[in-house]
């Protein structure tokens, strides 16, 4: 290695935008500031591989919340980057866009345009703060050299990526200044996508480990108990540093044992610590036992408790008995602070206008059916209630169980409501009758609405106490219940609350006179002169409250998410989740008798083709094995992107190898639109512009590409469905769609399908014939991408497990 | 102008710790895993807000000097005032060694003439203690005294080790005896004093030669009807001038989960130079029962009621007892020692045996005197 061409040729930019999937990890600190390996905390690895490859102009890019990322670094002396020329600098966003970006964009960077240009250095080191790894970025940047690339990325030893990359600063430049003209948004799409530059990955051969989940946090740290591993990543040559900060050393108590674990100083360990890891001043009191987990900084775990596949966040308390059991696969989690006690006998009450298998209009239904049966099988007592609508009646007259009549006051007048009951699997449905209210077909959209659910929540606490078991969480869904935590607070109720946004377009605004019939004495500052928003209402009082998805609930802290309700919900920010929805299992092609031929992953190879030839055949498309088919099955409307797709459409149809199908109904304009593609290209698009009346599962199985490039998408349910069949979903960036699909990488071999961002029709063009492009001539990595999707899992169990978690935190 | 500036004497060479102060001076000295002796006196004064600190060293200062830096690491990194080390240089004349405490003070004077101070606190480097120095000036304020000296019970049978105070109705000191052979009280003195800066300047710069605090000039303020006021100190401490003291205080700490609430953070903390290293590990052969264990070691045999500092290796079937055990020692299999402070670095061969009944001293040099390889 000629050392001249190394020396300080090299400057870093450390990408802390990246928010990874951390449930509450991350809720008060970005993954860069996380702490790791007892003591020290992610941001430390990067700065250290800069420290001990003699870089020293390092730029940092966070994202919101970086306080404890500057807090850590301080003027970065510990680093030797406290210099007078270069150093290390903190780049923060100059602008609020709104994105949710998982990796550093141009357009970010060229808000620091001036750092780029001033810097000397002739090649940019591009990488995540949130990496665990201990590498001398000049053997990196020789490697590049080496390969003859303008672009490099390197894979970890068993080919997941690393995130980092290696650049001519002059050609990022190149790229920084012209953001707004070219198509790339960020390193990895030039690298996925740019044909004119050469490119290469490389992979490396240390341990290394990019921290995007509480999985990977926690592999990551159980790997430093590995010797050949720890050995590497505390290099003693290249020593890891990290601020300085002052602990006694370790105290071991008369009947400590500690095995195979990693203590760090300032801890008390009197009891029992195996194959694990725990952080500065934690303290393990007599007869506990922590197994298999990771304790941050000055948690505290109680005399005789049990602690098992956990990761407890600084001080957290684990009460004297408490028994913390998660699983390799489901580990428990605490949120700072929290005091973790055994699992109590939670009874979780949803209260739901719609309820599957009861009656259901929408997605709603879905959730709040399919998390009380999970709540159930996992051994919590789940309770649901519902208003008595006269279908529910006629259908399940016989199984119904008469409780309790009451009279209820509403506006001075007297009410008779009566409790119905249905047992199924453990799982306890009430129902409410009341025929002045609930005697009608359609559940929503009458004039009287606000009385009526006004009604039905006062109804729903005065039935509390004759319910199977006194819940300790009223877990409450969108508008219709959301004046509950209002009336607990009137009535001087403690059960704790949890709302849940399933979409924030459905708000329920009416006038106040419904709280004069509820007898609503507090004035609330929220509330404008004599106008009510029972969903604002919500929000305001609820103990906390939830969305769909963990990006939904990102964008909804901006106003083109939010509207009106935008100051509200950033003023919960706090006590707001999100929580992604989950699949049926018995959703899919395992077991089903309406497709041509049903499969599995062993299967799908052989089975695809005869379920293409099936939907082809029933739909009269030219059939041809080769058809790349695009499928949809959707609400025909604006908000699911039909204004970008038709046009997207049109040009990609040309190529007459291409196929759409689409079922639903919705929109007239977009319906008219869809049947004159139809009519121009009718070998290759068919229509079936009605709902539910058909059986969707056909497309489902018989498609190559769902495609979903939604505007605003909550969760959305199609796409994880499309998953189960291995029909690879290409959607927008956003939602519940950025949380479940992993765009594929050539290079890492890793996605379940294909992500665009900008709403318009030719990143959705450009996207599709990427898409199309893979299916044609790179057949084994469209292989890869079914089995990837395939295994992708968003179980009902997975979604029910997060909710519990919270639930247990609150009570 | 500052009110109060202070002075640590690090030079003692503590001849009686034997081979632990071969290469360094008494402060740099090991303590309960992760301190060292100075630690404590540094904390003490960066709690007390006290933020000028001459370090007056004389013996092997580079370890203290590398050790110390610039103070930051307990928050003494002033830039008006601050940690200054106060190394013996070259006067006209010849290159002046320190003949006692006293003749230290005189010869740095020019340090305190510096800071206009009117009170000058003046403070050995190697005692294991936790004090507000606040409280001492603000009785010596009260009382316009002219010289304070903090001082302690002790119940302990080595008093002629101390000097020995007899006191006055009002705490006045009237009898200050150094290292007496028959002591008369259980009241020492802890080697902290106060002085207004004036009364200091007329004791050092008198006609008579006064190079010591505790055998001459305190003896001579009270011969010349000073005030001396006694402040009497009623926590943990402990002067650990030889090696039984030193094991005696490790112990102690061992003993006690409360020692000078180290490990609360509901305490004030004691400070320490961090060396940036990994956590220590406990392997799969490892038991470490009533001890602590400081950074960067890897235990894999048994640890019992031993204090082990920094970068120690104990390989598996190795048994280590009621020791103290200091920075980088290694030791092999099959390794059973009990009783012993090991000196820093110390490599103990596999199947080594050393099982006292009273504490001693292992180092690289007495290593097969002290024990034996069994067979």
């Amino acid at each position: 290695m000629k050392w001249v061409k190394f020396v300080n040729n090299l400057f870093v930019i450390v990408d802390a935008i990246n928010q990874g999937s951390f449930s509450h990890l991350t809720r008060h600190r970005i993954p860069g500031a996380m702490p790791f390996g007892a003591k020290y905390r992610l941001i430390d690895f990067t700065l250290s591989n800069c420290k001990n490859s003699k870089v020293f102009n390092v730029g940092i890019f966070p994202y919101g919340n970086y306080r404890s990322l500057s807090d850590q670094i301080g003027s970065g002396s510990r680093w030797d980057l406290n210099r007078r020329r270069d150093g290390v600098f903190l780049l923060p966003p100059k602008v609020i866009v709104n994105t949710i970006d998982h990796e550093i964009s141009f357009q970010r960077m060229y808000e620091h345009l001036e750092y780029f240009k001033r810097s000397t250095q002739e090649y940019a080191l591009i990488t995540p703060a949130n990496i665990v790894m201990n590498v001398n970025y000049n053997d990196l940047l020789e490697k590049y050299l080496d390969a003859e690339v303008d672009l490099a990325t390197f894979l970890t030893d068993d080919y997941r990526l690393l995130k980092i990359y290696i650049i001519k600063k002059d050609l990022l430049l190149d790229y920084i200044t012209k953001y707004d003209q070219i198509q790339f948004r960020n390193l990895s799409d030039v690298f996925d996508f740019s044909s004119s530059i050469k490119k290469t990955s490389i992979r490396l051969e240390n341990p290394s480990f990019l921290i995007e989940s509480s999985q990977d946090f926690f592999h990551a740290n159980m790997q430093l108990l590995m010797e050949e591993v720890r050995d590497k990543i505390f290099d003693s040559e290249r020593p890891i540093y990290s601020k300085e900060t002052m602990s006694a050393p370790t105290r071991y108590g008369e009947h400590a044992i500690v095995k195979n674990s990693i203590i760090a100083s300032g801890a008390v360990i009197e009891g029992e610590v195996i194959n694990s890891i725990v952080g500065r001043k934690a303290h393990v009191k007599k007869n506990a036992k922590v197994l298999h987990s990771i304790l941050l900084n000055h948690s505290n775990i109680g005399e005789n408790s049990v602690v098992e596949y956990s990761i407890l966040d600084k001080e957290t308390i684990v009460i004297d008995d408490a028994k913390v059991h998660g699983t390799i696969d489901q580990l428990f989690v605490s949120e700072k602070k929290q005091i973790v006690t055994s699992e109590k006998r939670l009874t979780i009450l949803q209260v739901s206008a719609e309820v599957e298998p009861y009656m259901k209009t929408g997605g709603l239904a879905d959730v709040v059916g399919g998390n009380a049966e999970a709540y159930s099988k996992l051994g919590r007592k789940s309770l649901v209630i519902m208003p008595l609508y006269p279908k529910i009646y006629e259908k399940y007259q016989l199984m119904l169980k008469h409780e309790i009549d009451q009279t209820i006051t509403f506006g001075g007048e007297d009410f008779k409501a009566s409790l119905y009951s249905l047992t199924h699997q453990n799982t306890v449905y009430y129902f409410i009758e009341t025929y002045q209210f609930f005697e009608r077909d359609k559940i929503y959209g009458h004039d009287d609405d606000d009385f009526r659910f006004g009604f039905f929540s006062l109804a729903v606490i005065a039935f509390l106490k004759n319910l199977e078991s006194y819940p300790n969480i009223i877990h409450i869904h969108d508008w219709h219940s959301a004046l509950i935590p209002m009336l607990l607070k009137e009535k001087n109720i403690d059960i704790k609350t949890l709302l849940t946004i399933h979409n924030i377009e459905y708000q329920g605004k009416f006038t106040t006179e419904v709280l004069e019939k509820l007898n609503i004495k507090t004035k609330y500052n929220f509330i404008r002169p004599s106008m009510l928003n029972f969903l604002e209402a919500g929000i305001h009082l609820a103990d906390k409250i939830s969305t769909v998805s963990e990006t939904y609930k990102e964008e909804l802290s901006y106003e083109y998410y939010s509207k009106n309700l935008v100051e509200s919900i950033n003023k919960r920010a706090r006590d707001f989740y999100g929580i992604l929805n989950g699949v049926r299992d018995d959703v899919g092609p395992k077991n089903n008798l309406e497709i041509a031929k049903k499969y599995d992953l062993v299967s799908v190879f052989l089975a695809k083709p005869k379920n293409k030839k099936d939907l082809q055949k029933r739909l009269s498309l030219t059939e041809n094995k080769n058809a790349f088919i695009i499928g949809m099955v959707t609400r025909i409307v604006e908000q699911k992107g039909f204004d970008i797709i038709i046009p997207a459409l049109k040009e990609v149809l040309k190529d007459q190898n291409i196929q759409f199908v689409i079922l639903g109904t919705g929109n007239e304009m977009y319906l008219k639109q869809l049947r004159d593609l139809e009519k121009q290209f009718p070998q290759q698009v068919s229509t079936n512009l009605t709902y539910n009346a058909t059986n969707p599962d056909y497309i489902y199985a018989g498609a190559d590409l769902f495609l979903m490039p939604s505007r605003v998408e909550p969760c959305g349910l199609g796409q994880m469905i499309a998953l189960k069949y291995g029909t690879i979903p290409l959607v927008r960036q956003t939602g519940g769609l950025n949380d479940t699909i992993d765009h594929y990488d050539l290079s890492g071999k890793r996605g379940n399908g294909f992500k665009f961002y900008n709403l318009d029709s030719r990143d959705l063009i450009f996207q599709l014939n990427y898409a199309y492009s893979v299916f044609n001539e790179h057949k084994s990595d469209w292989n890869q991408i079914i089995i990837n999707a395939m295994n992708s899992k968003f179980t009902i169990k997975d979604s029910a497990i997060k909710y519990i978690e919270l639930y247990e935190m609150m009570v | 102008m500052k009110k109060i500036i202070s002075m640590i004497l690090v030079g003692g060479k503590g001849t009686r710790l034997g081979d632990m102060t071969k290469y360094k001076a008494k402060p740099a000295i090991s303590f309960g895993g992760k301190y060292r002796l100075i630690d404590f006196t540094l904390s003490n004064l960066s709690h007390s807000n006290i933020d000028v600190c001459g370090i007056v060293t004389q013996y092997e200062p580079m370890e203290m000097m590398n050790y110390i830096g610039n103070g930051a690491s307990w928050d003494l990194d002033y830039t008006d005032g601050g940690i200054q080390f106060l190394t013996p240089y070259l006067k006209k004349e010849d290159i002046e060694w320190q003949k006692g405490t006293g003749h230290a003070i005189k010869q740095f004077f020019d340090f305190v003439e510096n800071y206009q101070s009117d009170y000058v606190l003046i403070l050995p480097g190697d005692h294991i203690y936790k004090m507000d120095y606040n409280k001492m000036i603000n009785a010596m304020e009260e009382d316009d005294s002219d010289i304070t000296i903090a001082s302690t019970r002790l119940v302990q049978d080595d008093l002629h080790r101390f000097g020995v105070i007899e006191l006055d109705e009002s705490n006045y000191i009237t009898r200050f005896l150094e290292k007496p052979n028959n002591p008369t009280t259980d009241l020492v003195s802890m080697g902290i004093y106060i002085f207004k800066k004036d009364v200091l300047k007329e004791l050092l710069f008198s006609n008579t030669d006064l190079p010591d605090f505790g055998r001459d000039i305190i003896p001579e303020a009270l011969k010349q009807n000073k005030k001396i006021l006694s402040y009497e100190f009623k926590g943990y401490w402990r002067d650990v001038g030889t090696i039984q003291s030193l094991y005696n205080a490790n112990m102690d700490m061992l003993d006690n989960p409360g020692f000078l609430g180290l490990n609360s953070s509901k305490n004030l903390p004691i400070f320490s130079r961090s060396l940036n290293l990994v956590p220590h590990i406990v392997l799969y052969a490892g038991l470490v029962q009533n001890s602590v264990i400081a950074d960067g070691c890897k235990i894999n045999g048994q640890v019992k009621h031993s204090s082990i500092a920094y970068q120690v290796d104990i390989k598996s079937h190795s048994v280590i007892k009621d020791c103290v055990v200091f920075s980088k020692v290694q030791i092999g299999e099959f390794v059973h020692i009990e009783n012993a402070i090991i000196n820093e670095g110390v490599i103990i061969p596999k199947n080594y045996e050393s099982i006292n009944s009273k504490c001693v001293l292992i180092t690289q040099e007495n290593l097969y005197e002290m024990g034996e390889i069994r067979e």
